[in-house]
């Protein structure tokens, strides 16, 4: 039986309306070799749906806190965030692997990020009248890579130390308001006592997927009603 | 021929011409259905999408180092995709360093890190700017070189030199001569900011517009050309002039000159192909030489590298005089090979190129005057479609009037009739070739 097109009779039989696909909609009877490229927007969005699942996940067991701390009995240097990291990795079931797709999802997603403007630059598909969602791709991307950045401060190990050094240097380096950004959003003009993981770890979980979910949405809605652009 | 037809005129609501189009078309639904067909591969990427992360965070596991402390002990490189503002940060001591406002509550301190934040400023704007700079109406990549020719430059070769150049201790510290001086030295990693961008960037162009098949002599000579008396005079000026050497290389010269003369060769080829051979022959001599030339040069480094201990220390001086001028003296000869190449190949044919724009509408068949008495031509053909796709002709060759009807309405402007002229003469030529018999 073909399945297929039986479930079509019996949908249409039913006088529902499918959503359309783009070549059936357009007709076309090409496809263009650029189009396995077009996907990579929507692997974009895979990857952050997989990204929000496994960091609420992740989430349960997280502890957000960086203050400097001696480990009682090896007398280490260590800190409550980085042991919240060691026990999701080596306590908590299926903990590890949780956190390795977190990982790797994240560097997948802004590689297809990339990859994705790369393919709208290209094909010209930024021109007139999509030039507002291209302005959106490039907030969406900006907050992609925020998301990269805050994700790599919050397990509170050396990278960590070292790229919120970086921040905080650059973000000092703005002229006139350089000192209180840098409190704003680090919490101190140093790392000393870091404060800056609380910080990023709310801009991580509140403030980026908030923003980033509600452009996310526009971006897809103006797609969805603007049409793919051709590349004619 | 049914005389019928010819009476109509108008060929719409006959069989295979509909009187809707697109989204609106009501008879049939042509194309692949959104479900189930797509949404299962939609499915299949996704799993597969969800196996490589499994995958990779079974295999490559995330690594968790020491935890924080206030002493930064060794080399921090941020995750890759902050690598070239990391660059970026780290090339900007190269301007100049003052404060205006001092004393002011408007003090600002042009620093390092300031500059950085600037030129890490500089792609945001550019990309946010772009939909308003760039109005044309082309949008394929071949048809509009320029944009694309910039976006290979600026977005993959200038990101990627800019990310190469935040590990810039790395490669001092990894590849070193002898005495321990490091073999790319920091001057030659801040040109790749300027050079291979531009190269890349200029070879696109050239690439792209032969695609488009504009006659690219006038930028391929100046450009090959040029790029070869640059190394040429390079390579002699190394050679030649005393004191140019060290103490330590001046031993080396013979194979120093073998080398020079292993990446002139193909250069001084191309340039002799592309100022003064027929393309078919200039493509042949390009391709052979840049492929020996390869060769050659893959032969003798592994060769020096592991003939003897001696001869290792000799090519790793050979080097130090090769890397730190790499961008003239190895980067040069690669893209004026390429180039050459890009610039002298045979591009799409002229069919295929001009013909694939077509998404077709129809028009043309609509006002074609050959398809009204032409029977073949019903059942819902489209001329420049058909003819792309190799599916039928869709107007036999000998019976198009070249009246142009079709490309004066055509949205894309296709020039069918440029086509059939063409194959016309095609044809003319073979039987001119084959002494007067018809094929």
């Amino acid at each position: 039986v073909p399945y297929a097109d039986l479930t079509r009779v019996v949908l249409e039989t039913d006088q529902r309306q499918l959503p359309r696909s783009h070549a059936e909609k357009y007709e076309l009877k090409t496809i263009w070799y650029w189009y396995p490229l077009y996907c990579l927007g929507g692997i974009a969005f895979v990857a952050f749906v997989i990204l929000t699942i496994t960091g609420i996940l992740l989430g349960f067991f997280y502890v957000p806190d960086g203050r400097l701390e001696i480990d009682p009995t090896t007398q280490n240097l260590t800190n409550p965030a980085w042991n919240s990291m060691l026990v999701i990795m080596n306590e908590i079931p299926f903990g590890f692997i949780v956190r390795g797709m977190h990982h790797w999802g994240a560097h997948i997603m802004i590689a297809a990020v990339f990859l994705h403007m790369c393919r709208v630059y290209f094909t010209g598909a930024y021109k007139k009248p999509r030039e507002l969602n291209w302005l959106l791709g490039v907030v969406l991307m900006l907050i992609t890579i925020m998301f990269g950045y805050s994700g790599y401060l919050l397990p509170a190990n050396n990278l960590s130390e070292g790229a919120a050094n970086i921040g905080i240097n650059m973000t000092r380096a703005s002229p006139v308001i350089g000192d209180q950004l840098a409190r704003l959003l680090f919490g101190d003009i140093n790392t000393l006592t870091g404060v800056y993981i609380l910080r990023w770890y709310w801009i991580h979980v509140f403030i980026l997927p908030l923003l980033g979910t509600a452009l996310m949405i526009l971006h897809m809605g103006l797609v969805w009603l603007q049409g793919v652009a051709e590349p004619h | 021929m049914e005389i019928e037809h010819v009476k109509g005129k108008i060929m719409e609501g006959m069989p295979g011409f509909p009187r809707q189009y697109g989204p609106v078309r009501s008879d049939h639904q042509p194309g692949i259905p959104f479900f189930p067909q797509e949404t299962a591969r939609d499915f299949v990427l996704i799993f597969l999408l969800v196996a490589i992360m499994f995958f990779l965070s079974a295999v490559v596991t995330p690594f968790l180092g020491p935890a924080r402390s206030p002493q930064i002990s060794e080399l921090i490189v941020p995750d890759w995709y902050l690598l070239f503002s990391w660059g970026l940060l780290k090339v900007a001591d190269i301007f100049p360093q003052f404060t205006i406002g001092a004393g002011t509550p408007l003090k600002t301190e042009f620093s390092a890190a300031f500059w950085g934040d600037l030129l890490s400023g500089i792609p945001v704007i550019f990309l946010l700017i772009l939909p308003f700079i760039d109005r044309g109406r082309e949008a394929r990549p071949a048809k509009s070189p320029v944009r694309s020719a910039f976006g290979v430059a600026f977005l993959l070769a200038w990101s990627f030199t800019a990310s190469l150049y935040s590990i810039r201790e790395v490669v001092a510290q990894r590849w070193q001569t002898p005495n321990g001086s490091p073999l790319i030295d920091d001057i030659a990693m801040k040109w790749f900011f300027v050079i291979p961008p531009v190269l890349v960037g200029l070879t696109s162009y050239i690439g792209l517009r032969r695609l488009g098949f504009a006659p690219m002599r006038r930028w391929l000579v100046p450009y090959v050309v040029g790029l070869t008396a640059i190394v040429e005079i390079q390579a002699a000026a190394i050679l030649l002039i005393p004191g140019w050497l060290g103490p330590e290389v001046r031993p080396y010269v013979v194979e120093l000159g073998v080398f020079f003369l292993v990446l002139l060769a193909p250069m001084l080829v191309s340039s002799v192909a592309v100022f003064a051979m027929t393309e078919s022959s200039a493509r042949k001599w390009i391709v052979r030489s840049g492929v020996a030339s390869l060769l050659v040069f893959a032969g003798l480094t592994a060769g020096l590298w592991f003939s003897s201990t001696a001869n290792r220390v000799g090519f790793v001086w050979v080097l130090s005089v090769l890397e730190p001028s790499m961008n003239t003296l190895l980067l040069f000869p690669i893209f004026a090979v390429v180039t050459a190449y890009l610039g002298v190949r045979r591009p799409y044919s002229t069919y295929e190129y001009l013909l694939n724009e077509c998404y077709q509408c129809g028009k043309c068949h609509t006002v074609c005057p050959v398809t009204k008495v032409e029977d073949d031509a019903l059942g819902g053909l489209n001329l420049v479609y058909n003819t792309f796709k190799k599916q039928h002709d869709g107007v036999p060759l000998w019976t198009c009037l070249a009246c142009d009807a079709c490309s004066a309405v055509c949205p894309l402007d296709i020039q069918y009739s440029d086509y059939i002229l063409e194959e016309r003469s095609k044809v003319h030529a073979r039987m001119a070739a084959d002494g007067g018999k018809r094929e």
